[in-house]
């Protein structure tokens, strides 16, 4: 019978669900295979109780973990089902002579695309839940977030879904301007760090993250997440039994819901705007056709564009970087490749090139305005060094060892760090040469030498900015005063960066053992006390100026045959406020010149006095033992 | 009534309707015809809601049809591709029909099965074209609709069932009143079931009157003059003209009086006014609009 209203059709809907049972059938038998492996699992093991934090702790692990991937796909399926009228000029004529407005067609289908998203949950769930609570694992507050969760992800979902089903006019562009949608921001992200790697100094990142949060299934996977408690017993100090299970960031759902719920007003809208005769189109919407076509061509111009340029110009440039002129002449190429490309999609013919010259020319002048401002980093992103009231830590790499510093604990060697990587920054041109040369081997009888310098900040937003500079650079530079070697050298050997190298006295880390080796007595584990000693030790040495200066050319010859390492370990809380332990390690050179360390190691036992040769002594004993035996035995050296 | 006032609509820039107009009067039957490409298809997707046209004015008993799901309730439309789901039976389209349509009546459906003699159970993708043209006839008719929209509706039936559809529909006409629009390069068919006609070509309607004004708007005479005059006098505005031997036969836009009285002072030897089918109408009314029938001798 005819519906009462105008804006829902109950005929249209159960249509709907009967023409496509296949889809939802075939998923809901999907969904009901959970239950019943649980079931033979439980049966399997001879346990047929489960405690309901237990099934709790089932539903949100599936909630976070599978529900945003599963839903990703089977919501662009249950879309192109509902949606499919209107890319054919024929069944897009019934659905709107129909006496029925657009609104109570746009509801009736949204219904029934949601309706067909939901019965293979609702299969699954029900299933579960009857069958846990057989088991006495009923838990109705983990059964009804869970429920609000996979509702508000099916909502994001296909509402996405359903927003790229009235952008266009083809069925078989649907899916790939959904999954295009879906994973656009990443994508971007991608990109800009690949020009950014090739253009720009001192960036290395791939991706940054930054705008991961425009992708609802990579953002939901990586922060939707549940914590779980467990009993302690007191006698042992294991783990027990599930105390409670919460889930962390369901906030978030609510948001892309509430971003769904948008996206599936702003259909609405569409349809309302939506002229039939766009069925069959690539793009239906006028306004969305330049956004195409330039969108296609400056994706085209940016991944064509650097294919290009690495299977025609990469290979025999002498740099790391781009050249500019040649990856723009790409980037245009590439372009408009795109740009007619997409062209001929819009118009459905392939005469599209009359009319298309200011097009063209724009496409054209905005890749050589890219490649101008990367090339001459037109946003300034080379030259950004965050202040110090936006830092909340520094993690520093350079000469072999890692440095955390925050403004609040090291403020000097946070602004001397700081002052460092401008110096690198003005001295590019001067870093990029001397790092050719010595890529290509120098003919300077002055030895040269490299090392890498990387700065990653965290902010307090959360953002990080991460550089990552190779330098190099050789023994003259060194003393030259002005030069970024000399700057970097002053640096990592200031007295105070010798002391946080060896992490003594710093109540973030914690010693946690060591090794110790020498060429006589054997390797040994280390213990905390040891360890402590020896570490003393090399501070007092540190303290009389005989540990701690890197010798950037150092060989390792005039240190003594010894292994000598001790590991730290960092408790850090995690922005989801789970403690974890972060773990470093640095080796020790003993040389002659550590009278302190020397001294503790023989109070340790650790060595004897025969221990204390050198590399390089070493190194000629073993010449001589092998001449010597080489004259014992002259038939056997033959 | 459907009245259709200054109808414009454009597709990427290419006008398939340029301000047309045309009134179909209440319990009318009105043919559209027109050539190719006229916009007759694209005129009645706007009079059925699937358009929106850019502009102009588009009412069915004064009411505008865009978004007006109460009067679309009382009009059924039987378009030449006419679409059905694929996996659907005649009596899956039947209920679905039946869920849109208030006034459906079961009744009627009945009844029409008699006539139609269709297999209801089954899928209507297995069943001919014409079969499937049937069905629409079948359904459209049981929603019973006020007003019936036809695209090349008999396009496929064999001549009975062509005979019976048609019937069916002047049954409507005439025991409740429907007002028909039907469009169809079958102008012979037509001329026997409308009566109003209208002529659409490049997006424009030339012409619409009833038939009988039509026919007497145009005249078809065969004359043979006196001897020694072997040509039509040049004075004469003939639409069209052929000899065969010392008859000519003239096409002139004027009633057969008016054209007789014109001829009477060349003294014919004869003078013969035969009535235009609506096939010759159409010829010769388009000829007038550029379009290439010169070289067609009838």
């Amino acid at each position: 019978m005819q519906s009462k209203t105008s804006f829902f059709n109950p005929t249209l809907f159960r249509k709907n669900l009967s023409r496509y049972w296949p889809l939802w059938g075939f998923a809901s038998f999907v969904g009901f295979l959970l239950p019943a492996a649980a079931l033979v699992q439980m049966v399997h093991q001879g346990d047929l109780h489960i405690a309901p934090l237990v099934v709790r702790e089932g539903y949100y692990a599936l909630l976070c973990d599978a529900v945003p991937i599963v839903s990703l796909g089977y919501a662009i399926l249950c879309a192109m089902a509902v949606w499919n009228y209107l890319y054919n000029a024929r069944s897009v004529g019934l659905m709107h002579t129909l006496p029925i407005r657009r609104e109570g067609l746009f509801l009736t289908n949204l219904l029934s695309g949601l309706a067909m998203m939901l019965i293979p949950y609702a299969v699954a769930g029900g299933l579960s839940t009857i069958l846990f609570a057989c088991c006495g694992g009923f838990d109705a507050w983990g059964t009804l977030v869970t429920i609000l969760g996979v509702i508000g992800e099916s909502l994001a979902f296909f509402g996405i879904a359903t927003f790229c089903a009235f952008l266009t006019g083809n069925i078989f562009v649907l899916p790939a301007l959904y999954f295009l949608l879906n994973f656009l921001a990443p994508l971007g992200d991608w990109i800009v760090n690949l020009f950014a790697r090739g253009f720009l100094f001192g960036f290395t990142s791939q991706y940054s993250g930054s705008v991961e949060f425009l992708c609802p299934v990579v953002y939901l996977c990586q922060n939707l997440y549940y914590h779980s408690e467990y009993a302690r017993d007191s006698v042992t100090g294991r783990n027990t039994a599930l105390s409670a299970v919460t889930l962390e960031g369901g906030w978030l759902i609510a948001l892309y819901a509430a971003a769904g719920l948008l996206f599936l007003g702003l259909s609405y809208l569409l349809y309302r705007r939506r002229q039939s005769e766009r069925a069959g189109d690539v793009v239906a919407v006028r306004a969305f056709r330049p956004i195409f076509r330039f969108g296609a061509a400056a994706l085209c111009a940016l991944l064509g564009g650097r294919l290009l340029y690495a299977l025609l110009w990469e290979s025999f440039q002498s740099g790391d970087g781009f050249a500019p002129v040649p990856m723009a002449i790409f980037l245009m190429v590439a372009g408009l490749i795109g740009y007619y490309g997409a062209s001929m999609l819009l118009s459905k013919s392939l005469r599209v090139f009359r009319g298309s010259a200011v097009g063209a020319l724009c496409l054209v002048v905005a890749c050589a305005a890219f490649c101008a401002g990367m090339r001459f980093d037109l946003f300034g992103a080379e030259r950004r060094i965050p202040e110090d009231s936006e830092i909340h830590q520094l993690e520093l790499y350079a000469a072999g060892n890692t440095y955390y510093l925050s403004p609040e604990d090291n403020a000097q060697l946070l602004a001397e760090a700081k002052m460092l990587q401008e110096t690198l920054i003005a001295q590019k041109s001067l870093i990029e040469s001397n790092y050719e040369t010595y890529r290509h081997g120098s003919t300077s009888s002055d030895p040269d030498t490299y090392t890498s310098i990387r700065y990653v900040y965290t902010l307090k937003n959360g953002a990080t900015v991460e550089r990552f500079y190779t330098v190099s650079f050789t023994r003259s530079d060194l003393q030259e005063p002005g030069n970024y070697a000399h700057a970097l050298d002053a640096f990592i050997n200031s007295a105070a960066m010798r002391q946080a190298r060896l992490r003594w006295g710093d109540p973030d880390f914690k010693v946690e053992g060591g090794w110790f080796s020498a060429q006589y007595t054997g390797g040994f584990d280390l213990g905390t006390r040891e360890c402590e000693t020896l570490l003393s030790a090399i501070a007092r040495d540190a303290g009389n100026g005989a540990w701690g200066r890197y010798d950037w050319f150092e060989d390792g010859e005039t240190a003594y045959a010894m292994d000598l390492s001790f590991s730290f370990v960092r408790t850090l809380t995690d922005e989801r406020g789970t403690r974890y332990e972060s773990y470093d390690s640095i080796s020790i050179a003993v040389r002659p010149e550590m009278a302190e360390t020397k001294q503790a190691l023989l109070d340790l036992g650790l060595v004897g006095e025969e221990d204390f040769i050198t590399w390089a002594e070493l190194k000629e004993d073993s010449i001589t033992r092998a001449e010597l035996k080489e004259e014992a035995t002259p038939e056997t050296a033959a | 009534m459907i009245q259709v006032r200054n109808l414009t609509k454009t597709f990427d820039g290419f006008a398939a309707l340029q301000e047309a107009s045309l009134t179909v009067p209440r319990g009318s039957v009105y043919g559209l015809v027109g050539p190719n490409g006229a916009g007759k298809s694209t005129l009645i997707r706007h009079l059925t809601g699937i358009y929106r046209p850019d502009s102009g004015e588009i009412t069915i008993d004064g009411e505008p049809v865009w978004e007006n799901a109460s009067l679309k309730a009382r009009v059924a439309v039987i378009p030449d591709d006419w679409y059905y789901f694929s996996s659907a039976s005649i009596r899956d389209m039947m209920r679905f029909y039946r869920g849109f349509y208030p006034r459906f009546s079961m009744e009627r459906w009945e009844k029409l099965r008699d006539i139609f003699r269709l297999d209801e159970k089954r899928l209507i993708r297995h069943l001919s074209k014409g079969m499937q043209k049937q069905a629409a006839f079948w359904l459209s008719l049981s929603a019973m609709p006020d007003c019936l929209i036809l695209d090349e509706p008999v396009d496929g039936l064999d001549p009975v069932m062509r005979r019976q559809v048609w019937s069916l529909v002047m049954g409507d006409v005439s025991e409740r009143g429907s007002t028909v629009l039907v469009s169809s390069h079958n102008l012979r068919e037509l001329e026997d079931v409308c009566d109003h006609v209208g002529i659409l070509d490049h997006g424009k309607v030339l012409l619409e009157r009833s038939l009988a004004q039509l026919q007497d708007n145009m005249v078809k005479l065969q004359v043979v003059f006196p001897d020694g005059m072997t040509e039509v006098p040049a004075e004469i505005p003939v639409l069209h003209a052929s000899r065969i031997g010392r008859i000519h036969t003239l096409i002139l836009r004027m009633n057969a009086d008016e054209a007789t009285a014109l001829l009477a002072q060349y003294q014919p030897l004869l003078v013969d006014a035969v009535p235009l089918t609506l096939e010759e109408i159409f010829i010769y009314e388009l000829g007038g609009a550029d379009y290439a029938v010169k070289d067609i001798v009838l």
